[in-house]
């Protein structure tokens, strides 16, 4: 629950009762709360012991290929492991994006042409059941997200990592440690997708505890090759992962891990001051400060999390680039970054997520202007403004908090002009519209998402992706945009793709197509006793660093 | 009796029927495609048919109501969409976490409201009564969600007794003893309004039955005062007080969901929330079924409570 004000620190009108009541019930909590931390060294990294992580929601199933959403990765990510890896082990100020590193491949090859890769697998791995992992694994595992003639072919798994196969012709067990796979075209992102988790992922499932458990219950039976292992979830209550004792590399230093849904942010809030859990995921922003001054300790980063506004090309009023560039003006990103978010967000510039090769964070496309934007609606003729609506969720993964921040965008609007309307709606529901496309009437829609991979634009402005036959909501088609992506996409080595990334980025600005917003900050709120907690520039962690004193 | 018992177990069973159709239509009015939701922005037009004919989504509404009604003849829920788990798996462990919520609230309603309205209407206009009485109406408009906030800030965090939410310690989930200190708070928090509307009315009631003729022969053949209250005229006070708590129950039952979220308490509520926001929709037919069969059933022990106590409703009914 939120305490929102709006830019003059007014609270709204609607509620202004109940809100002051929170307010005071907030602060009786801000006052009490069990100490923090004592601030001492923190010495040398000791094993043991429980970590208690609060989480914003249950997860979805705990099955890598099927299990949709970060938080749910979050989860399957320490029990499971792809062929290449991110390297988490640094903050974003270290590494803005994280290094591909091998994973349960040792190394790879790809071909001169882009179309074969050669994976050359990790020796002496076993899965959380003994199962030996090898080439035969793999394809198991490939087949399952990707092949319909095979036994365990799963068709929401393949829906879930279509992303990452949509090009793959072939795979083969060479040899019982080399996995060969051929594309139809070069895939310049391919490495990259197969570490990602955000919907889907190619985590390695053991043949054995599928051919046992079936497609439907491998996810109450998770058996990875992670660090951690399964031990129990009761849905609603906790999920409790253990040490793996027989992992092949550095072994975690926490005896468990336990992760408990608090849907609600200020149980979650309650539930870090009093000790029952140890650190906490999106705390409300408002509660950021007081928690650093009890002496918790927030660790933020800079992942690939963009929040942006999709214009409908298809309406009269915004198909003028004109109206779509004063609206870019119009809105003060760093006035809702500070005054609204309390500093969890980063104003957004780039219609490129950060923690991506071709991202540069120096591009400041559309500072905030509000003259500028008046004159831009005087030359399309909309001196008086004009009225439009703007789509937005109530709530959501990644989200942050939605309605404030429409309405933020609602009164800078009205300061130029344009009178907007804004349509609410939760978020499943809201899912489905916005895959659907914004309807007629509506001028804009919100969504917050990004990869660490430059392809990712291509998923939001590519004309072959409109919706609802892809996430190009806005129906933006510009075909000189798509041949510079096809080239980005299917580019053999990453600078060259990276140039071309940019190039695209560059057209997308011009033509005013989307307006970014906000960057998240992904900020963890942890008690004194966590130690080496990294947040690093992925909407996920790894654990195995992370020690208690 | 007993045929009063068939006819009210016959009219159960439509009430319930009316309640599947009713969730059923009512679902199918709410936008958002539970697949598109399963399967995330990325997925193809191609793979959200597979899926949605996997699941038999593609079927006509009336085939995919029968087919549904079907299994729960046969005590199949089908399977919950987002969590390709069988429904029964999920919704009865969650089912009995919100019953152990609610029959702790009850408890705590029971025991505070009934003595605090007898007594109140023992000492009419008194200044025990006036405090009960404003007490009881502050509790009966106090917002949920805030007092629950309130009661976390002071017990939890300010005085650290008990803790701020879940049903167990999640580092070492321990019996009945740590179940029962998880559950003090929500219970209390959830037992506010109906211990209020209960306390009211046990007051309004005993107050007309200490009125009656038969009372004041009693106290005039020397009966003693304590007797009196608790014996004769609270037995005759007790069929409307059985009532309201048989309907209190239901409150309960459906009011329990702003407690569950707040305390994270993994009851039916919390599960019905998310799942009604994913549209998961066997879970939320059997969710609300079975909400509406605890209901309905306690209010037939009510009722069968109160014919046992009161011959006139028995003679009025059978």
């Amino acid at each position: 629950m939120l305490t929102t004000f709006d830019r003059r620190g007014r609270r709204p009108r609607a509620g202004r009762l109940s809100a002051g009541l929170l307010a005071l019930a907030l602060l009786v909590s801000a006052c009490g709360g069990a100490d923090a931390a004592d601030d001492g060294p923190a010495g040398d990294p000791q094993s043991g012991g429980t970590l208690a992580i609060g989480i914003e929601s249950d997860t979805d199933v705990l099955d890598p290929h099927r299990a949709g959403g970060w938080v749910t990765y979050r989860v399957n990510r320490q029990m499971y492991e792809a062929l290449v890896d991110e390297d988490l082990s640094k903050t974003s100020e270290e590494a803005p994006i994280p290094e591909i590193v091998p994973g349960l491949a040792e190394s790879w090859e790809v071909s001169e042409d882009g179309l074969t890769y050669t994976f050359h697998l990790r020796e002496g791995v076993t899965f959380h059941d003994g199962t030996d992992f090898d080439a035969d694994a793999v394809v198991f595992n490939v087949r399952r997200m990707s092949d319909p003639t095979f036994e365990f072919y799963d068709d929401r798994s393949a829906g879930q990592t279509v992303f990452v196969w949509q090009h793959l012709q072939s795979v083969t067990a060479v040899d019982p440690l080399t996995v060969e796979m051929t594309m139809k075209q070069p895939f310049s992102a391919f490495l990259r997708l197969l570490t990602q988790g955000g919907g889907g992922s190619t985590g390695i499932i053991s043949p054995t505890a599928l051919a046992e458990y079936g497609n439907d219950e491998i996810a109450d039976h998770p058996t990875g090759t992670g660090p951690f292992r399964f031990v129990d979830r009761v849905r609603g209550q906790r999920i409790t992962l253990e040490r793996n004792e027989d992992y092949w590399g550095e072994k975690p230093y926490l005896d468990s891990v336990v992760f408990r849904p608090l849907p609600d942010p200020s149980t979650r809030v309650s539930a870090l001051r009093a000790g029952e859990v140890d650190m906490i995921a999106v705390p409300s922003p408002d509660s950021v400060s007081s928690l650093e001054e009890a002496g918790f300790d927030v660790a933020t980063s800079a992942p690939p999390h963009l929040w942006y506004l999709a214009f409908n090309m298809t309406d009269p009023i915004f198909s003028d680039i004109r109206v779509r560039q004063a609206v870019n003006y119009a809105i003060n990103r760093e006035g809702m970054s500070e005054d609204l978010l309390r500093g969890t967000t980063n104003p957004a510039y780039s219609v490129l997520p950060p923690a991506n090769s071709a991202y540069e964070a120096s591009e400041e496309y559309f500072e905030y202007d509000p003259e500028r934007a008046k004159e831009l609606l005087a030359e399309a003729g909309y001196a008086d403004g004009f009225e439009t609506t703007l789509m937005t969720s109530v709530d959501g993964s990644g989200q942050i908090v939605p309605v404030p921040m429409a309405e933020y965008i609602q009164q800078d609007l009205a300061d130029v002009g344009i009178r907007v309307k804004l349509d609410t709606t939760e978020w499943i529901t809201y899912l489905t519209e916005w895959a659907e496309g914004i309807p007629a009437g509506t001028g804009m829609a919100q969504m917050s998402w990004g990869m660490t991979t430059p392809y990712w634009l291509r998923n939001v402005t590519s004309s072959t992706l409109q919706a609802p036959n892809g996430s190009n909501v806005g129906h933006y088609s510009n075909p000189a945009l798509d041949e510079v992506m096809q080239q980005a996409a299917t580019a053999l080595d990453e600078a060259t793709a990276d140039e071309l990334w940019r190039t695209a980025a560059e057209i997308v600005h011009e033509d005013a197509a989307l307006a970014p917003i906000v960057n998240d900050k992904a900020p963890y709120v942890l008690s004194g006793d966590v130690q080496g907690f990294v947040n690093p520039s992925e909407e996920w962690y790894d654990l195995t660093s992370v020690w208690l004193r | 009796m007993v045929g009063y018992l068939a006819r009210r177990a016959g009219s159960m069973i439509l009430v319930l029927l009316g309640v599947s159709v009713l969730v059923f239509l009512i679902m199918q009015l709410v936008p958002g495609d539970p697949v598109r939701t399963m399967l995330g922005p990325t997925a193809t037009a191609e793979s959200i048919a597979a899926v949605r004919a996997d699941l038999g989504l593609d079927q006509p509404l009336v085939q995919q109501y029968v087919s549904y009604l079907g299994g729960l003849v046969q005590g199949d829920l089908n399977t919950s969409l987002t969590m390709a788990q069988p429904v029964a798996e999920i919704v009865f462990p969650k089912l009995g976490n919100t019953i152990i919520l609610a029959a702790g609230a009850l408890v705590i309603c029971l025991v505070i409201g009934v003595p605090l309205g007898v007594l109140a209407a023992t000492r009419q206009y008194s200044l025990f009564d006036r405090g009960a009485m404003f007490l009881s109406l502050a509790g009966a408009s106090v917002p949920v969600y805030w007092a629950a906030l309130v009661v976390i800030s002071v017990f939890a965090l300010e005085l650290g007794w008990l803790p701020t939410s879940g049903m167990y310690d999640v580092r070492e989930p321990g019996g009945l003893g740590d179940l029962l200190r998880h559950l003090v708070l929500p219970a209390a928090t959830a037992a506010v309004v109906p211990t209020a509307v209960i306390a009211r009315l046990t007051r309004s009631v005993m107050v007309e039955a200490l009125q009656q003729d038969h009372i004041r022969m009693l106290r005039a053949n020397g009966v003693p005062e304590r007797q009196i209250v608790w014996k004769h005229a609270l037995r005759n006070a007790l069929p409307p007080i059985v009532n309201i708590v048989g309907l209190q129950v239901g409150y309960l039952l459906g009011g329990v969901i702003f407690i569950e979220v707040v305390f994270s308490w993994p009851g039916l509520g919390g599960q019905l929330y998310t799942s009604i926001t994913s549209n998961d929709m066997p879970i939320i037919q059997a969710g609300v079924l079975f909400i509406a069969l605890v209901f309905v059933v306690v209010n037939l022990i009510a009722d069968i409570v109160v014919a046992l106590l009161d011959p006139r409703t028995r003679e009025a009914v059978g």
